[in-house]
């Protein structure tokens, strides 16, 4: 479940796991890919995504239950 | 767990948009300010997200006569949001406004649209617009960062619990930290609140489900529990609140979207608008945010929130304001998918919002406590609101703290000796159920017992049923490092706002709005004009009705 970190491109520069307000992140240590502590925890706030440094390294995925209902 | 002392003359407990608006304007007259923080303040609490609404009243926008504005302002979903509050508090409130929106701007919030103050969404088509649009994306690291230049002391990853109280006077709190097996204790000589509303006591529209909900699940009512624990007066907590917005994608931002509610035949639902308006969107659902649940429960929805027939410029405006209103992922979210809105309505649902109940203040923001304030959704939903107390708190608060001093008696041990045991109990205990499961417990018990209907035999059994989970919760719930601990504490902090929300629910015989009664169904004309409070004393909980503030 949310999010998703790509590890050929995430530094481990830590800011996702400092600005997630949910602390999904719980745990993780600088240098190393974050680990995702609590998915379920994620609010889609999209702060972790936004404040990363690096393009693409983050990513959300938004869960089955959660998709839109259109028509 | 090691003990962490922190003093502050002013401590702000929640960094959201109050607390940090309080924090501002204590430093800078001069108190130590603190701000306790269970996440981190950049991104935290409802408009963590971001926000593009600020209601807000310009003289020369909208006339002299500021009254008329409010009249106008009350139609909207701002009626049930300021319901008991009194006139005097929402004229300061209103008075003051403009002074915000031009002292933001200032420090980097862009308050204008291409130039000029634009106001748009909230309205009745012909009448007054009163929410300016305002790009609050980034609202949270300006405000943040601002704090931290007029010498604010942030203190991230701490989940206030308790006050420290006489029961008469406040004069600290005591605080877990979420990462660290560290208990940390303010000396304050004032403290504010602004933790912010509550949004995990009902189920959200996936049942089981925590994250899915309109504004965040770390917003648990933490402040109001621990005002009543400290004697503080709560009102109205037996009043439910609704909120709309698209089906299974719960999120804030209705009003910023552009279209008409249409039902399956494609009738509009309103009568407000018969095509996309730019400037008022639809307010059918401010009128009557339970519509879309009336509709699907007469088989007539579902109800969809149709742009088709839109110009390519109006959804570009729209799509340029849903991030700015906290919408990011639901529109990656709708990129990912294919979901073209000009060709596909959305459907749209009514959110359970919970308990509607908030701490009582004055138009200083202080409570029936000395030295304790409350700010922000701890009283009413809103940018406006939380900014505006939060400044008038603070400056209050620094007044407060400068002839304020902290007793270091022999209470204040005893406290976090008492706490310290707790936490330490609770993560100590084993084989019991997690914060989720008597979360999900809460939910069942507050939504078939306290819900939609209530009766007597309902709220006596579900009471019963409720004080008897708190006791397992208590005996056996089971944390394994300090961010459950916090999740579990959240959860026995809505536990006791439960219990209040039955004992009010009892107490209000009568229906009124979505207090349906169906044992009392009439609406008693006798307390029109009343707010019902509750507040303990030697350790039980008295109501009483009092007329609502002038
Ligand atoms: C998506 C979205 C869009 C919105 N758009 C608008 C809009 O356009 N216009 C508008 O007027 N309103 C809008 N709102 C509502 C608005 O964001 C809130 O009314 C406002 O943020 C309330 O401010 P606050 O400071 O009272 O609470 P919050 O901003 O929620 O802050 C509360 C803070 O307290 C912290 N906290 C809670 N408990 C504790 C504890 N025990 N210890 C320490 N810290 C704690 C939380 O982590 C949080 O940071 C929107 C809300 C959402 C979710
Ligand atoms: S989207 Fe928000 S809540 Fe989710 S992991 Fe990223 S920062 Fe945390
Ligand atoms: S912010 Fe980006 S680069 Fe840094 S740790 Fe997180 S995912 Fe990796």
């Amino acid at each position: 479940m949310p999010p998703i970190i790509d590890d050929s491109k995430c530094t481990g520069c830590g800011v996702c796991a400092e600005h997630c307000p949910q602390d999904v992140f719980f745990g993780s240590e600088i240098k190393k890919t974050p680990v995702i502590a609590f998915p379920e925890e994620c609010w889609h706030c999209y702060a972790c995504v936004l404040d990363c440094p690096v393009p693409e390294a983050i990513r959300l995925r938004t869960p089955v239950p959660m998709m839109l209902s259109y028509r | 767990m090691e003990i962490e002392h922190i003093k502050a003359d002013v401590l702000c407990v929640g960094g959201g948009i109050g607390g940090l608006m309080a924090a501002i304007r204590a430093s800078e007259l001069g108190a130590k300010a603190v701000v306790a923080e269970k996440g981190n303040a950049l991104h935290s609490g409802k408009g963590g997200g971001g926000c593009d609404h600020y209601l807000s009243y310009i003289p020369e926008i909208h006339g002299p006569d500021m009254d008329a504005f409010i009249e106008e302002m009350l139609q909207t979903q701002q009626r049930h949001n300021f319901e008991g509050l009194g006139m005097n508090r929402i004229r300061v409130h209103i008075a003051k406004t403009f002074d915000i929106v031009k002292m933001w701007e200032s420090w980097g919030i862009p308050m204008k649209y291409r130039g000029e103050y634009h106001y748009a969404g909230h309205a009745f088509p012909g009448g007054f617009r009163c929410l300016m649009k305002y790009e609050g994306r980034n609202q949270k690291p300006i405000l943040t960062k601002k704090a931290l230049e007029k010498g604010v002391e942030i203190v991230n990853r701490v989940m206030v619990f308790d006050l420290v109280s006489d029961g008469n006077k406040v004069y600290g709190a005591i605080g877990l930290n979420t990462r660290d097996e560290k208990i940390v204790v303010f000396e304050a000589k004032s403290v504010i609140l602004g933790t912010g509303g509550i949004s995990r006591l009902y189920p959200s529209p996936t049942p089981g489900w925590f994250n899915n909900i309109a504004t965040r699940l770390s917003l648990t009512g933490d402040g109001r529990a621990m005002a009543y624990r400290a004697g503080a007066e709560l009102q109205n907590m037996e009043m439910r609140i609704q909120h709309a917005g698209p089906k299974y994608y719960a999120r804030f931002g209705q009003a910023t979207w552009i279209g008409v509610f249409r039902d399956p035949q494609d009738r509009p639902i309103g009568p407000f608008v018969t095509k996309p308006e730019r400037l008022y969107g639809d307010i059918t659902p401010e009128v009557n945010k339970n519509i879309f649940l009336e509709y699907a429960q007469a088989g007539k929805g579902p109800v969809y929130m149709d742009g088709r027939g839109m110009s390519q410029e109006d959804l570009d405006y729209m799509m340029y304001w849903l991030p700015h209103e906290g919408n990011t992922p639901l529109i990656e979210h709708m990129k990912a998918d294919g979901i073209d809105y000009l060709k596909h309505p959305v459907e749209f649902m009514t959110y359970d919002q919970g308990s509607g109940g908030r701490i009582v203040t004055n138009e200083e923001g202080e409570t029936s406590i000395n030295g304790l304030y409350a700010v922000g959704d701890e009283l009413a939903n809103g940018v406006s609101n939380a900014s505006v107390f939060g400044w008038i708190s603070g400056e209050n608060a620094t007044l407060y703290a400068k002839g304020a001093n902290i007793p270091d008696g022999k209470e204040i041990q005893d406290l976090i000796d008492e706490k310290k045991g707790l936490l330490e109990k609770i993560r100590g205990q084993k084989n019991g159920p997690d914060w989720k499961e008597v979360n999900v417990a809460l939910q069942q018990i507050m939504s078939d017992y306290s819900g939609a209907l209530r009766t007597e035999a309902l709220l006596d059994t579900g009471l019963f049923h409720l004080k008897r989970l708190k006791q397992k919760a208590l005996e056996s719930i089971i944390a394994g490092n300090q961010h459950e601990l916090g999740r579990s504490i959240e959860v026995l902090n809505m536990i006791d706002i439960g219990e209040l929300v039955f004992i009010c629910s009892k107490e209000r015989k009568e229906t009124r709005g979505l207090h349906i009664r169906r044992d009392y169904p009439l609406t008693n004309p006798r307390l029109n004009n009343k707010v019902h409070i509750i507040k303990e004393v030697d350790h039980r909980p008295v109501t009483e009705w009092r007329p609502t503030q002038k």
